[in-house]
């Protein structure tokens, strides 16, 4: 099966006269022009840019939703807007291949416009002996709002059937547009995206720090906190936007991998800091608590309602605008905190720390100058030995307070894989990480629907009886007992799980692991 | 994915002016979409100013799905192709008949092209061979042009009576009219008496002069002039089929 060329792309420095001799005296086509068109461009994607990310293109044109392919640049599916949004979700397109296409880029996460261009189009077709259209070719000028100069691109796209057709014009812009000017489709995308005053794939919420196994402990660990805390500035000014969950959840992991690094690199820090800042995070991550609490409870209100029986269903809307109403004042106090001089005061104090030159004091950071690969070795194996150790001690029942602690202690060792990534063999560790994954996921939805069920059970005592909470209390109550029923069939599965992790093979890829700087 | 064939067995009914003018207008809406012209005439080839490969014939259609890839073309339209039909196809029954199983041949020929095109028209030949059985079996819709006339109303009983004693399924035909004129009484009578009932359609495309210009447009009507009386005909026709199959 031959399969039809991709479009070619040029990035010219102004329209040049060999371009013009081009569609005008032409031997082999016939260059019809069609009107100038102008167009605007509104790009979206999510925040840590899913859609780029995955070789997706997302894209308003006018009133045109579409979503192009990188790499075969074919439009994959279009949906119409009614109005030109600043943000949205994938469930609020009202057309179903494109809702799906989108949802699978990003569930929770929502496509931020991040810029616009102006751009002029002039295509032609270019035409054979029997006038038939064998390719096209598109001239764009691009006027972005953050740029003087325009920049013109010159696109060729290919018709299904004629690709003799499409080579001959190829060679023939080439030789007029000269090479340097061909561009790849990515470097094509992104010049659209660099016109309208964005750079994509410009935020992650992982840590990307390249760490040097040969580095002291102290170093690598500044470096780790350091991009934490960039992770920390990118969101904090989104949060107050509450366009999606994710900025928060991003924000809070971000103040548990810092609490982390602070709790299990023992040694490293001088202690009257330590305290200091353990003590400030600590109180951080406490503010955004309830603000995540709610946001899942949000996000699981499709759930829960599918999980009453349908009569029930109404009875528990009271629920969830109560709790919207609680976020929203929530998120007013967060908010005000973040912008004080308070949070402000600690985010410039723990920065200036952490670019500090810190001396080591053998008395006070005696671990301070140990090598990384060290360092590594020591913490993993320490906080692996330990999660087995209390996961082997649970006892058949699985006690709540078990499986809680339990879960911390895999989130620890789960945190520090992760810092460690750059240091560790990337497919051994991809291996370790996915046998973790399993065990986590089964402690996480445990101790979630506890959560949920206590807090059910509180908000249940602060109801005032009166007639109207009678068939509310009646769904609450359905909806504990439901989550009750899971979370029992979760705490069942436990022991296999931990059974998977506490297994040889996960041992043997353990010992692999920490091998190679042994 | 549906396929629908524009089948007659009377010529001069409006059988490709249909195929090329619905298949545009369902690339408009349901993308994408593929006409296979099967008619050795290549009347549809000609209307969207497409030439087969040289080394296209009858035995390479009849090879299946990687030999079609390889030579199906891009109309000017976005998301409508059209696999050309060679003068060669006018040797296709003979050559079916050198098949194990020349009904299923055209069926299992275009499976693979499912994925790609949820629409698949034929314009068929006029006549009824080997090549129609594998249309017929082929088609999820048989849409039968008639001109109102008695001589065009046989052909399509003809056509039920074929498939009843073929033991074929008649719930796959649908009738309807085509050039349509209302001054002529014969051509009103048998409209009132059967247009929407069983096997018609309701939708009725009216004579317009419009429709033979398309030889000289090479472009299906409804690109070029949308607002010509067939073509809104052809585009309520279209819907119509559209809350049939959906």
């Amino acid at each position: 099966m031959r399969a039809t060329p991709s479009p070619l792309f040029f990035r010219l420095p102004e329209t040049s006269e060999n371009l013009s001799r081009l569609t005008n005296n032409n031997d082999t086509f016939l260059f019809e022009p069609e009107p100038e068109k102008k167009e605007t461009l509104r790009f979206y994607d999510t925040f840590d840019w899913k859609a780029w990310k995955t070789g997706n293109h997302v894209v308003l044109n006018g009133r045109k939703l579409i979503v192009y392919d990188l790499k075969s640049c074919r439009e994959v599916c279009s949906a119409p807007l009614r109005r030109v949004p600043r943000s949205f979700f994938p469930d609020t397109i009202d057309h179903k291949e494109t809702a799906a296409r989108l949802r699978a880029i990003a569930k929770l996460r929502a496509f931020i416009q991040f810029g616009s261009v102006e751009t002029a189009v002039q295509r032609w077709r270019l035409l054979d002996d029997n006038k038939k259209t064998v390719a096209t070719v598109e001239l764009q000028r691009l006027a972005g709002n953050h740029q003087n100069d325009s920049t013109i691109c010159l696109t060729l796209f290919p018709v299904r059937g004629y690709d003799r057709f499409f080579e001959t014009a190829a060679t023939q812009l080439r030789q007029s547009c000269g090479k340097p000017a061909e561009i790849t489709s990515r470097v094509y995308y992104s010049t659209l995206m660099e016109a309208a005053g964005a750079v994509p794939g410009g935020y992650s919420s992982k840590p990307s720090v390249k760490l040097d196994p040969r580095d002291t402990i102290l170093d690598s660990s500044k470096s780790l906190l350091l991009s934490a805390l960039d992770v920390l500035y990118a969101n904090e000014e989104w949060i107050p936007k509450h366009i999606d969950t994710e900025f928060l959840h991003d924000y809070r992991v971000a103040v548990r991998r810092i609490r982390s690094i602070l709790a299990q690199f023992k040694g490293v820090f001088p202690p009257d800091k330590l305290a200091h800042y353990k003590n400030a995070f600590r109180e951080l991550g406490k503010r955004t608590n309830n603000l995540r609490d709610q946001d899942v409870y949000l996000l699981q209100e499709q759930h829960f309602m599918s999980i009453l029986p349908e009569p029930m269903r109404d009875s528990l809307k009271p629920f969830f605008t109560d709790l919207f109403n609680r976020q929203k004042k929530e998120l007013r106090s967060f908010t005000r905190y973040i912008r004080s001089d308070a949070y402000k005061n600690l985010m410039r104090e723990w920065e200036e720390f952490l670019r500090s030159d810190m001396t080591s004091d053998p008395a006070t950071t005696p671990a301070a100058k140990t090598l990384t690969s060290d360092f590594a070795v020591a913490t993993v194996s320490k906080a692996w030995k330990k999660a087995i150790r209390h996961g082997r001690s649970i006892s058949s029942i699985a006690t709540d307070t078990e499986l809680h602690s339990l879960r911390i202690d895999c989130k620890k060792l789960r945190y520090l894989l992760e810092f460690y990534a750059s240091v560790f063999p990337a497919r051994t560790l991809q291996k370790v990480l996915k046998q973790l994954k399993t065990l986590q996921n089964n402690l996480g939805v445990f101790v979630d629907l506890s959560v949920q069920q206590s807090y059910l059970f509180d908000y249940l005592s602060t109801l005032k009886p009166d007639t109207h909470a009678i068939s509310f209390s009646a769904a609450i109550g359905g909806l504990i007992t439901a989550l009750h029923h899971e979370r029992e069939k979760t705490r069942q599965n436990f022991h296999n799980a931990f059974n998977t992790f506490d297994s040889d093979e996960t041992e043997a890829l353990f010992h692999a692991l920490l091998k190679k700087h042994r | 994915m549906k396929t629908i064939a524009l089948y007659s067995i009377k010529g001069g009914v409006g059988k490709t002016a249909s195929a090329v003018n619905l298949a545009y207008l369902s690339s408009l809406s349901k993308p994408p979409t593929l006409i296979c012209d099967l008619d050795p005439q290549g009347a549809s080839s000609f209307y969207f100013r497409i030439v087969p490969n040289r080394k296209f014939s009858s035995k390479k259609f009849l090879k299946g799905s990687s030999k079609i890839y390889d030579n199906i073309k891009g109309t000017d339209y976005e998301n409508l192709d059209l696999l050309p039909a060679d003068f060669s196809y006018r040797n296709l029954d003979i050559e079916l008949m050198e098949e194990k199983k020349p009904q299923k041949k055209l069926k299992n020929n275009i499976r693979e092209l499912n994925t790609e095109y949820p629409f698949i028209f034929f314009d068929c030949p006029p006549n009824l061979t080997l090549l129609s059985e594998s249309v017929f079996a082929a088609s999820d819709i048989i849409l039968v042009p008639l001109i109102p006339t008695t001589l065009s109303l046989r052909t399509f009983e003809q056509l039920v009576a074929f498939f009843k004693e073929s033991r074929l399924d008649t719930s796959k035909i649908r009738g309807f009219f085509t050039m349509y004129e209302r001054r002529k009484s014969m051509h009103r009578e048998i409209i009132e008496k059967y247009s929407g009932k069983k096997r018609f359609l309701k939708r009725i495309i009216p004579y317009n002069s419009e429709v033979e210009k398309m030889g000289i447009y090479r472009a299906p009507l409804n690109a070029v002039r949308p607002h010509a009386p067939a073509s809104i005909a052809y585009r309520e026709l279209w819907e119509e089929l559209m809350r049939e199959i959906t």
